[in-house]
């Protein structure tokens, strides 16, 4: 026999009454299968030169000309003093600060795809920089470890995928 | 100014549990309401209005829920306000009411919250939201997610002060056994070290049994100024005062890479830290460790308990590990934390956990939980609760007075 309602996942009866439950008459359960998917036009903003430069295989910072610090990843404001910031090209090496495998991904990144995640302290940037780092080899994903940036050779899906670390 | 004395007067919760199937958010919330109001004996008409807690109405299917919750509740056309902090929520609606209640606005307010993570989603979509919840441009661009900076935060913990998974797994052992004698917690559980050691790995130092659940469920409170308690609840007759005494919250940058070095740097909470010193010079608490009886801690991880109870000044940086492992924080030791279980062991609805802690709260003070989890004479209590990495904060003390 034809489902009469197509969504319909599942129809549960109710359980034998518990005594106590002042909701025994309310205890069927029919759950539906219920789709919500939407894109977005997403603007990366005042962001966007940092992310248009990784394209040129160029890392930008962005420095405080109040307090001389050095935001990566780039912020517009400075949030210590309020001034507007300045772009400063950084070297592509640096060393990581702490990292650690994942058994998991988002499933922006992959899904179930094994990941080594790390802070990265970037020659010359005063923050650190969350980044994947690949192929560490024999090398430990110890804090110190001296690391440089890779770029993709291959199209990708979202800027940042453009670049990593590897030991240097 | 007046500055009248709060009174929490009672409070119900809504079963936590990996799904539930048998309603939607605001029906656990209209039952936890239900089981708040019988337990304060305040009659749903008298209430002066309600603070609206959950995290997430894309997760919950119900955009305005705060409104769909007051229209079921009957409380209608009575003022309303929904509350958002990410993990924190539940403990910024509480403290949004002690700021109604203390600044004169209300009387009575209902607090009432709830969360859909459990089943209704799969958890890689909630992850997928939850990661929206942080920095979203950089960081969850380079496949950055939670679990993965609070890995990196106790990587970092471990590093400076020796903290040894050993300990990470005691706490989910004492959170995960507390839960035991919790008819309302999702994830009671009998495990030993070994079994968390072994259980698979998340993001190291994590592993699964590390790591609380997503779960559904809902929680409410009936906080009062004295007068109005007085007035209207015959809790305020019939069982023990409990008075919520102080408040603090705190905030802290967003991504764990942009705050100083090496303070607060990737181990400490600051947010936290300057939460709890608010808290406790409202409550006039000046040494927390010996002055709290019994502490409900944010435990979303078991390195974030560790690192919670040091900001919360229980002791100082790096000492929590060593404390635990001599069971300070144990039922029967000097200062339990989680008795109720915690986030890991009730598992953890963001708009509702910081509700519950509350209310855990309340029947310690009062003496109304079981045997198995009760902290006899206990007279004082705190609450913890965060979002983010820790970067947003707050801190709750009450105090049973007779």
């Amino acid at each position: 026999m034809t489902e009469l309602v197509k969504r319909k996942l599942e129809a549960r009866p109710a359980p034998e009454p518990d005594p106590g439950d002042p909701f025994a008459a309310f205890r069927e359960v029919e759950i539906l299968d219920m789709q919500m998917a939407f894109g977005f036009r997403h603007s990366l903003g005042k962001l966007s030169r940092f992310f248009l430069a990784l394209e040129e295989r160029k890392l930008l910072g962005t420095v405080c000309p109040t307090c001389g610090k050095v935001w990566l990843p780039p912020r517009p404001v400075c949030p210590d003093d309020l001034a507007v910031t300045e772009w400063r090209e950084l070297a592509q090496r640096g060393r990581l600060a702490v990292g650690s495998l994942s058994a998991y991904s988002l499933k922006t990144a992959g899904g179930d795809r094994q990941l080594m995640l790390g802070y990265v302290e970037v020659e010359g940037a005063s923050t650190l920089i969350l980044q994947q780092i690949r192929n560490l080899g024999a090398h430990a994903l110890e804090p110190g470890l001296p690391l440089k940036i890779v770029w993709s050779e291959e199209a990708v899906e979202h800027p940042m995928e453009l670049f990593w670390f590897e030991p240097a | 100014m007046p500055d009248p004395d709060i009174v929490l007067l009672g409070g119900g919760i809504s079963r936590f549990a990996r799904e539930r199937a048998d309603g939607t958010p605001v029906d656990w919330m209209t039952e936890a309401t239900r089981d708040a109001l019988a337990d304060a004996g305040v009659d749903h008409g008298d209430l002066d209005m309600s603070v609206v807690s959950y995290e997430s109405e894309i997760l919950a299917r119900q955009v305005t829920m705060g409104q769909v919750v007051q229209d079921a509740l009957g409380l209608c056309p009575k003022p309303s306000v929904r509350v958002e902090a990410g993990g924190g929520t539940a403990g910024a609606a509480l403290r949004t009411a002690f700021a109604y209640l203390k600044g004169g606005l209300a009387g009575s307010v209902l607090v009432v919250g709830a969360e859909a993570v459990g089943r209704l989603v799969s958890s890689a979509t909630v992850r997928e939201v939850y990661a929206l919840s942080g920095d979203v441009e950089f960081e969850m661009a380079a496949g950055g997610f939670f679990m993965a900076y609070y890995a990196l935060m106790m990587k970092e913990h471990m590093r400076l002060y020796g903290t040894t998974e050993e300990q990470m797994a005691l706490v989910s052992v004492k959170n995960h056994r507390n839960a035991l004698s919790n008819p309302m917690a999702a994830m009671p559980m009998s495990i030993t070290v070994q079994d968390v050691l072994e259980s698979p790995p998340v993001v190291a130092p994590y592993k699964r049994l590390d790591c609380s659940v997503l779960a559904d469920g809902a929680a409410a409170v009936i906080l009062a100024t004295a007068d109005w308690a007085a007035a209207h609840a015959s809790a305020w007759r019939d069982k023990p005062r409990v008075f919520m005494t102080g408040s603090g919250c705190g905030t802290e940058r967003v991504r764990l890479g942009d705050r100083p070095r090496p303070d607060p740097g990737f181990a400490h909470m600051r947010a936290k830290r300057e939460a709890a010193r608010k808290a406790y010079a409202m409550a006039g608490i000046e040494d927390p460790r010996a002055e709290i009886d019994l502490a409900e801690v944010a435990d979303a991880y078991t390195g974030a308990e560790l690192q919670s109870i040091e900001a919360l000044g229980f002791c100082a940086p790096g000492e929590s590990g060593p404390l635990l492992e001599q069971g300070v924080f144990d039922l029967g030791g000097a200062l339990p934390v989680n008795t109720s279980g915690g986030l890991l062991g009730m598992g953890g609805p963001p708009g509702a956990i910081g509700l519950a802690q509350a209310i855990e709260v309340l029947r310690q003070l009062r003496g109304e939980c079981p045997a198995e989890r009760r902290v006899p004479g206990a007279r004082r209590g705190l609450t913890d609760i965060h979002g983010g990495t820790a970067s947003y904060a707050v801190v709750s003390i009450f105090d049973r007075r007779d």
